[in-house]
């Protein structure tokens, strides 16, 4: 197989790798950049666990694009909501209302859910199920994984009034 | 209830922080130094043949290929994947007819996915394009995809040990007539005034766990077998490894990793044994093993599936005089837990009505299918099908109200369990079904759903179920606990049970607390299967139960080791001294104390006194265990019910509702009970209403992917009301019973009624598709 030198910027950051042109981006973040937090659960995009944000807004399967397609744009894996060590007030959500359990889907789940408060900030409860699908959880029946969304949705609510009032002062 | 700091509380899962973070090690991500990949090779395109030649040259000459094996170049030892072996004295194992017909690769292919050879290789690609190249020339055995077919006398026989492939009936020993229950039901039966019978049909579902079985394995330069596994079941599946590859078990060092979901899936061993053949192959260096989805699909076990016959005779007040029921299980291409299912399966039934007599029998038969073997429930979900189901059918005929009926006819305290001669000890359904009917307005949507028109038909639907806390008296339970306490008082637990994501460790570690007064975060729990002693596994629903009763013994322990130092100190008899607020103080004079702090400080840095000789206290660092057999198995009870609409247009359900009041003894973190009993929800209506693997008439799988297996998605879910209902078991540690294998059962028999109701035709055939409704309310039109 041909390959190619590869540059990918992830969580911000550039890296830089030789792999073969038919690398699927799951593929190089796993085995060429040893970022394992994104998960492989069937390698067809059926099941969400490899879903990562592409230039912060738009959630992808990272199984089914290949690594040369995401050239040039700004990937976000679960690795990089934490800042300073700090949650992101998703992560608080899925850890404090239970939405995790063995923990598998949980990386698609939240990057997933990071496209969607993207696109809309305040979904209805209709709209998170719509917005989840796509991601397979096996373990809570999605009830608590719907729930942390809407506080998802409620804390960066408040941590973007803290802000605008911090800048007004 | 007395008040307790942690055990109640909605605790974080420990783990859900690195889970969130994604920084949660699952066996696929281990990167090892020297890392080789292996590949099992599988029989894609036939699901019985024999394997006439076997060609590897080709394969092994593909650069970067390290090894290839073929059968011959791995242990001949025959293996069963379950467990039973290690469960029940061997006398019974023999009793069972339990055998080991497994190979790690075989040149008889029982099942498509059946592995045939190995390839170890510098990288997964190299492994694959080598996996390509391997010949083999086949001779097609015929296909058999029901017990009805490979039952028959002229069927290709599967093992000379198992005459007419029938891996499995109740002993004629152990069960009289090869039946289960009491009483002579022909006579009982012929004094009811209603018999009601059917056969219902248990589709074949998958445990579908995100993460596809992994694993890594080395046997490295200090002669030890090292295996890197998410199995449930690290202290069974240890010595199983020791003895299939002629090892001590203090050479097999097993690592649990992360567990992406088990659900019985991960019960005894999976891939272990291939991933440890091909490490054994080239010593020195690890070997990963990365399952595909379609792989993990059709080459390890799933729920059995099967018919259940079941006639119920009842008088006319509603008296259930006999039940007669015989399950036939499709047990696929191995053994494995072809004893288990069955005889749970009546188990489940046996202990749920107060039947005036009850024979229950079940049998096994190979087939061509993938292995079946432990799901989540046990044998549960599918009593569960066919006995609420035919309980409605005789309470519709009677005009008896469903819950009333269940109200006076389950079982109860003094009652025996699912295994005779052992009583329950508590029972709360009472509870659960007054509290259950009043939450989804049970009275009144009866009466208001008994006549529609229309297109959109509701319907709502009750489903009771018992099930176990641990498999005692059955089944080996033993749970070992080790509790050092540091020199600053801090704590590290020692124990070999399995978190599955459910939160056991979570849970036991709120049980530790609080029994040694400590705070969660002074604790540590240590999972190490060197340092570890015995754990039968996550399994029968057992770890908080049986796990928090060797948690408490050992801590405990330390106590009483506590108590007595300060006795010592103090001057004061031990009977007078108790521990509060990390303090042993003597209870009639709070001045006379001593900080826990203190007594283990003191055990560690222990020094002599070179005047006198004396020491300063009590030398010795304070460490509490415990071997933890429990003396009972307190089974909890629940109740769900479910709303549904049926649109007779398309044949479409959708569950609108769904109330589970689950008789929990006591909830010792709240909210992981509700994500159990949510989550099995979810895997109860998959079962229910779309989940089945299917197979072509060659024997090969239809739908290997997510794609083609409908699981209900988000927006398929409906809304979920979890009513916890505590009414403490009395022997049971802290008052707790089980909740995580009760999870995907009687959502089952609840939806299935409340289609019933909601159509007034019972459906025997899961999953209750929108076909399948269309044909029925065709055929009652036409009727």
């Amino acid at each position: 197989m041909k390959t190619k030198i590869m540059t990918l910027c992830v969580n911000g950051r550039d890296h830089r790798f030789e792999a073969p042109v038919n690398r699927t981006l799951l593929q190089a973040l796993r085995d060429d950049l040893k970022l394992t937090e994104t998960k492989y659960g069937c390698g067809t995009g059926e099941c969400g666990g490899c879903t990562v944000l592409m230039d912060g807004k738009e959630s992808i399967c990272s199984c089914l694009t290949l690594a040369v397609e995401a050239e040039g744009r700004h990937i976000t894996t679960v690795g990089g909501m934490t800042r300073d060590g700090e949650l992101h007030p998703i992560q608080i959500a899925f850890i404090e209302e239970g939405a995790i359990q063995c923990g598998y889907c949980t990386p698609g789940m939240i990057m997933k859910t990071a496209s969607i408060l993207a696109n809309n900030p305040h979904p209805s409860e209709d709209e998170i199920r719509e917005g989840l699908e796509g991601n397979i959880c096996r373990c809570t029946g999605y009830e608590k994984i719907v729930l942390a969304v809407q506080r998802a949705s409620q804390m960066l609510d408040n941590s973007q009034i803290q802000k605008s009032g911090g800048m007004g002062q | 209830m007395s008040e307790k700091t942690y055990v109640g509380k909605n605790v974080p899962k420990l783990d859900a922080r690195e889970k969130a973070c994604g920084q949660a090690v699952y066996a696929a991500d281990l990167q090892l130094p020297g890392m080789l990949y292996g590949k099992i090779v599988r029989c894609w395109d036939h699901a019985h043949a024999r394997v006439l030649k076997l060609d590897l040259s080709d394969a092994a000459k593909v650069p970067g290929v390290v090894k290839v094996l073929a059968p011959k170049d791995v242990t001949q030892k025959n293996y069963n994947t379950g467990v039973l072996d290690l469960m029940v004295p061997e006398e019974m194992g023999q009793l069972l007819g339990d055998i080991e017909d497994q190979r790690i690769f075989t040149d008889h292919v029982r099942h498509q996915g059946d592995a045939i050879c190995g390839i170890i290789a510098e990288s997964e690609e190299i492994a694959e394009i080598a996996a390509g190249k391997v010949k083999v020339l086949y001779e097609p055995l015929p296909v058999y995809l029901s017990a009805e077919e490979s039952a028959r006398p002229d069927a290709f026989q599967f093992d000379e040990r198992k005459p007419g492939n029938r891996a499995f009936q109740l002993p004629e020993q152990m069960f009289p007539g090869n039946a289960y229950g009491w009483g002579d039901v022909d006579v009982e039966m012929a004094k009811a005034d209603l018999v009601v019978e059917e056969t219902f049909y248990l589709p074949k579902v998958k445990q579908c766990q995100m993460e596809p079985h992994a694993y890594v394995a080395h046997y490295d330069q200090t002669g030890r077998l090292n295996c890197w596994t998410s199995t449930q079941m690290p202290k069974c599946v240890q010595p199983k490894l020791a003895r299939l590859f002629e090892l001590p078990i203090s050479r097999v060092n097993l690592i649990s990793t992360t567990i992406g979901g088990g659900f019985g899936g991960r019960l005894g061993m999976v891939f272990e044994p291939e991933t440890c053949a091909m490490a054994l192959a080239v010593p020195g260096r690890p070997v990963k093993v990365q399952s595909t989805r379609e792989e993990d699909w059709i080459a390890s076990e799933s729920r059995h599936p099967g018919k259940y016959w079941i006639k119920l005779g009842v008088k006319k007040d509603g008296t259930p005089v006999a039940v007669d029921a015989h399950f036939t299980s499709n047990a696929g291409a191995y053994f494995s837990h072809s004893s288990g299912v069955p005889f749970t399966t009546g188990g489940w039934l046996t202990g749920m009505y107060k039947y005036g007599a009850i024979r229950y029998k079940g049998d096994t038969y190979y087939t061509n299918q993938a292995p079946s073997g432990a799901f989540r429930g046990y044998g549960n979900p599918q009593t569960n099908f066919a006995l609420e189901q035919i309980v409605d059918r005789a309470c519709t005929e009677l005009n008896i109200d469903p819950v009333e009926w269940r109200k006076k006819w389950h079982k109860g305290v003094g009652d025996d369990g699912w295994c005779i001669g052992v009583p329950y000890s508590s029972c709360a359904l009472d509870e659960c079904l007054e509290r259950g009917a009043e939450a989804i307005g049970w009275k009144e949507k009866r009466a208001r759903y008994a006549n529609q028109s229309g297109s959109k038909r509701r319907g709502v639907g009750v489903g009771v179920m018992t099930h176990t806390s641990g498999a005692m008296p059955m089944l080996l339970e033993h749970t070992t606990c080790t509790v050092k306490m540091n020199e600053d008082a801090s704590v590290v637990i020692t124990l070999s049970c399995s978190d599955l994501g459910q939160g056991s460790h979570t849970v036991l570690k709120q049980i530790a607390a609080d029994t040694l007064g400590m705070p969660m975060d002074e604790i540590h729990i240590l999972v190490n299967m060197d340092a570890a002693g015995f754990d039968i596994g996550s399994h029968a629903s057992r770890t908080t139960y049986v796990g928090g009763g060797a948690v408490i013994k050992a801590c405990e322990d330390v106590k009483r080791q506590l108590i007595e130092r300060a006795a010592i100190r103090l001057g004061v008899p031990e009977e007078d001294l108790e521990i509060k607020d990390r303090q042993v103080f003597a209870k009639h004079d709070r001045d006379k104390r001593l900080s826990v702090m203190e007594i283990c400080h003191t055990g560690v840095y222990n020094f002599t006194n070179p005047e006198n000789g004396e020491t300063n206290g009590v030398p010795g660092q304070i460490t509490g265990y415990a071997s933890h057999f429990p003396g009972h198995n307190s089974p909890p009870f629940g109740a769900c019910f479910a709303e549904v609409e049926v649109d007779i247009e398309t044949g479409e359900v959708k569950v609108i509702e769904l109330v589970i009041a689950h008789d929990i003894g006591r909830a010792i973190n709240p909210m992981a009970v509700e994500g159990q009993l949510q989550g099995g929800a979810h895997q109860a209506l998959g079962m229910t209403l779309t989940e089945e693997t299917c197979y072509t008439e060659a024997g090969l799988c239809r739908n290997n992917s997510f794609t083609d297996y409908k699981m209900l998605g988000p927006t398929d879910m409906p809304k979920m009301t979890t009513i916890l209902v505590e009414q403490p078991d009395p022997i049971a540690p802290f008052g707790m019973k089980s909740v995580g294998e009760a999870g995907p059962v009687n959502p089952v028999g609840a939806t299935a009624n409340a289609i019933s109701h909601a159509l007034g035709i019972m459906f025997t055939e899961a999953p209750i598709t929108p076909e399948r409704i269309l044909q029925a309310l065709s055929e009652q039109k036409v009727a």
